[in-house]
């Protein structure tokens, strides 16, 4: 596409859903641009696999409207059934049409005039050539997935809903895969959500990560601002390793019983600062006043994750390089040395 | 737009329903008309004409059932659990008594073992006498012992085989000795498949009709049968005290279920076998006779007949009754009624498997129930309650005398067998795979096409199989509404039997033997596993 189109790819807005009773999803809202990349990120059970139908059209919002392309497909009576959306999808457990062989499934979605081409064509694109006439239990898991993608690619969808893709498959191989994956969506421009319950997945893989909780879409930003300015303590923990620490604001500075640290946004009184944990320094003690004692020493190679305590047993986190040796009880100076974090009122937690 | 998923259930329903009325339809005739008939089953049933029918079924029904209890049990473990030589020959020749219908099955062991059968001849050839008359109690509880203990056999085997090892293994490392092992680890895990396979027998041996007829043993179905042309109120009310009797049987099979769901998830491993030492050649004899009086004793006097009868045509003597005609039109005619109703059965019962496995509807669940407890109803009262339904109503008479009546008959007797075939059919079609097919722009008919009928064809094959092999061997419901000029080889084997024209009925029977031998064969023996 030379021009960007005025609407958004795909647009949901104020999506809700429950079942028999129980909320799944929560006046949802959310945008996507052509040829962007999304990841859905949460934990189990938070409603983002059930969003990712809704957007399929497997299952149907109570309220709340869908747009494909600038086309309404469902919500305010109107409602397009998923063999009407073009949209692909990539299932969890890929769901590969077991008496199928390989060019039956990549080509069920095809038209049958078009039907050979567009599947040597796809299984190329995938790197699965010559594979068509096998059946697929007979396939390693990497190429299974392989295939569940080029059936959903084949048809050329407006867009690539993935389930999970990459749960099924053992940690090695799923970041081969992942690279991959995220190389082809990106050579063939595909417009693609991903729903991911890894954080590393979500950041690698998403232009975009949208974090969801409970049924709602709690953040929406590029990784590194998800990552570094969550929106609230919950996302700060659920992104990756941090420490929630008390602190007292003043301006853009927080004052901590170790040290200072400066503050994205301007806070007055008690917070709760998130630290990560590779923004902090353990100096050791030369003068005496050591502040925190070492509760827990893990070597991991590269470097260490250490845990140490103030007197009154808070706790906090520190990644140290692997060359600096800690034993417990070892009394330690923190200090922050990363870039200004986040901060929220102290209320948040209570 | 509606989603099609709302839409074809709605349907779905319809059909259900409809399916459900018909199989309710000859019980729910039965008990009606034998209101309006003023039969006065009360007043019958406390009379003698019922008590001794009755009595007679129930001492029939529980005699047998403990027998094939035992006997089917002891063969299971035997086979399955001990180090028998030729364990594979053993598995594979046990269930195969089930391709005797029972009227045959009698009329062999009534020719092998009666005095002047192939039994007292061998015997009168050593220089013994045999004078042990088998007809009676005695007759009609061997033969049906003998021919419905793979109905317990099959099911009790398959649950040993499952069994898996380590709990005999724990008991045994705890200082248990086998035969304590056996009491009190193998046969609590057992008991539910015992239980099942005998309340199968009782039911089969209430509602059975050839045995007792041909051993003379009056119970109700033949008191039924005796009385239906003469003293149809009799009839009528002695059908209502056997759809009693089977009702209750289903009430208490019902609740026997619901107490064992919670039973243990049974794992596929490798089972424990246990030695014999110097019982092996005992329990070698015990299977070589089982097998012999089961299978090849009725076998061999099927051919005795047959080359009895073609010898003395041969010979001058008097010619056979039967031409290539006489034999080729009543197979033809098993055949295709036996193919019809199955094909018919899967597709009628489907629907209200989709609605229990997919759509878990409350009228699933009561057309499941239905369906699967019309399967307790003797054939007997079925082709009753049709012969009635088009002697007495209009409706009833443009049926008389056709197939469709007699395909519905079947349907309705074994069709229930196909049940749970179709809600595992169902089920081993993930629904990830239909959406994952809609997501491809493939419409209700394509996915049901391309998708869902492949995958469900081999479980759907086999509760088709099974609707077939019963229907070929039927009796009753064959004997009593079948049309004139539609002749099957079980009413041909029937009546020739019954008119002693011994050679005729051994041809007949030999090749039913042989096509219900074919289905049971790729039917049961090969899927012996999945009776558990």
């Amino acid at each position: 596409m030379a021009l960007d189109p005025p609407v958004p790819l795909l647009s949901v807005r104020d999506v809700s859903k429950s079942f028999e009773g129980t909320t799944v999803i929560e006046d949802c809202s959310l945008e996507v641009g052509w040829g962007e990349m999304v990841s859905l990120l949460g934990p189990s059970g938070c409603g983002k696999t059930t969003l990712l139908r809704i957007i399929a059209g497997l299952e149907r919002a109570d309220q709340g409207t869908i747009h494909i392309a600038g086309t309404q497909v469902a919500g305010n009576g109107i409602w397009d059934r998923p063999e009407d959306r073009n949209v692909g999808m990539v299932f969890q457990d890929w769901a590969l049409f077991p008496h199928l062989d390989v060019f039956r499934n990549v080509g069920y979605g095809v038209p049958r005039g078009k039907r050979a081409a567009e599947v040597a064509k796809t299984l190329e694109l995938v790197n699965l050539p010559g594979m068509q006439d096998r059946m697929p239990e007979t396939l390693s898991g990497g190429q299974q997935q392989r295939v569940a993608l080029a059936r959903a690619l084949a048809p050329q969808p407006t867009a690539l809903l993935l389930d999970e893709p990459f749960s099924n498959l053992d940690s090695a191989l799923r970041r081969e895969v992942r690279t991959e994956v995220r190389q082809l969506l990106q050579s063939t421009g595909m417009t693609a959500v991903f729903v991911t319950h890894d954080r590393e997945e979500a950041l690698v893989l998403g232009d975009r990560v949208a974090v969801m909780d409970a049924g709602r879409i709690v953040q929406i930003g590029s990784p590194a601002e998800i990552y570094q300015q969550p929106a609230n303590p919950w996302v700060a923990s659920f992104i990756g390793d941090v420490s929630v620490y008390p602190a007292d604001a003043d301006g853009s500075i927080a004052h901590a019983d170790f040290g200072s640290i400066p503050l994205l946004e301007a806070r007055h009184g008690p917070v709760e600062v998130a630290v990560r944990p590779e923004d902090m320094e353990l100096r050791s003690d030369d003068s005496g006043t050591a502040t925190h004692t070492v509760e827990d020493f893990e070597f991991q190679g590269a470097d260490s994750m250490v845990t140490v305590a103030n007197p009154a047993g808070t706790r906090l986190l520190a990644r140290v390089s692997g060359t600096q040796s800690l034993s417990p009880g070892d009394r330690v100076c923190p200090a922050y040395t990363g870039s200004p974090a986040a901060a929220f009122p102290r209320s948040d937690l209570d | 737009m509606q989603p099609p998923a709302i839409r074809s259930s709605a349907v779905l329903k319809v059909v259900a329903i409809l399916v459900t009325i018909g199989f309710a339809f000859p019980a729910g005739y039965l008990v009606w008309r034998n209101f309006t008939f003023h039969s006065d089953p009360l007043g019958v049933l406390f009379s003698q004409r019922t008590q001794g029918p009755l009595l007679r079924t129930l001492r029939l029904a529980v005699l047998v059932s403990a027998s094939t209890a035992a006997f089917g049990t002891a063969l299971a473990w035997l086979t399955t659990r001990c180090d028998i030589p030729f364990r594979r020959v053993w598995q594979a020749l046990l269930p195969l008594p089930l391709v005797f219908p029972t009227f045959i099955g009698a009329a062999a062991l009534i020719r092998t073992l009666n005095p002047g059968g192939l039994l007292s001849d061998w015997l009168d050839n050593l220089g013994l006498v045999w004078d042990v008359e088998v007809r009676g109690l005695f007759g009609a509880w061997l033969a049906l012992t003998l021919f419905t203990y793979p109905y317990v056999y099959l099911p009790v085997a398959a649950r040993l085989r499952r069994l898996p090892g380590s709990a005999e293994e724990t008991a045994r490392l705890l200082g248990d000795s086998p035969l304590s092992i056996i009491r009190r680890v193998v046969l609590p895990q057992t008991a539910t498949a015992i239980s099942a396979g005998t309340l199968l027998v009782f039911l089969y041996a209430i509602s059975d009709f050839g045995a007792v007829q041909l051993m003379r043993y009056d119970t109700l179905s033949r008191a039924i049968y005796t009385t239906r042309l003469n003293n149809q109120p009799v009839s009528m009310a002695l059908s209502v005290i056997l759809l009693v009797l089977a009702a209750v049987v289903v009430l208490v099979e019902r609740g026997a279920t619901r107490r064992y769901e919670h039973a243990a998830p049974v794992r596929s491993r490798s089972p424990v076998i246990y030695r014999l030492g110097r019982a092996k050649p005992i329990a070698v004899a015990f299977l070589a006779g089982s097998v012999a009086l089961a299978l090849l004793g009725p076998l061999a006097s099927l051919a005795d007949w047959s080359i009895d009868g073609i010898r003395l045509e041969a010979s001058g003597g008097r010619d056979l009754l039967v031409g290539w005609d006489d034999v080729w039109a009543p197979t033809w005619h098993t055949a295709y009624g036996s193919i019809l109703a199955a094909v018919v059965s899967v597709a009628v019962v489907l629907p209200a498997a989709y609605l229990v496995v997919r759509h878990r509807s409350r009228i699933g669940t009561v057309a499941n129930a239905v369906i699967v407890s019309a399967f307790a109803l003797p054939g007997i009262l079925i082709g009753l309650a049709l012969l009635f339904w088009t002697l007495k109503t209009d409706i009833g008479s443009h049926l008389r005398n056709t197939l469709v009546l007699l395909v519905f008959a079947y349907i309705v007797r074994f069709g229930g067998q196909t049940m749970r075939t179709s809600q595992v059919a169902v089920a081993a079609v993930s629904s990830r795979l239909t959406d994952a097919a809609r997501t491809l722009g493939a419409s209700w008919a394509r996915r049901f096409r391309s998708l869902e009928l492949p995958l469900m064809a081999p479980g759907l094959l086999a509760g088709g199989g099974l609707v077939m092999l019963s229907v070929m061997k039927e009796l009753p419901i064959t004997l009593l509404i079948a049309p004139f000029d539609f002749p099957t080889l079980t009413t041909k084997a029937f009546n020739s039997i019954e008119e002693a024209f011994v050679a005729e009925a051994g041809i007949w029977s030999g090749v039913l033997v042989v096509l219900s031998g074919v289905l049971t064969w790729f039917f049961i023996v090969r899927r012996a596993d999945h009776f558990d």
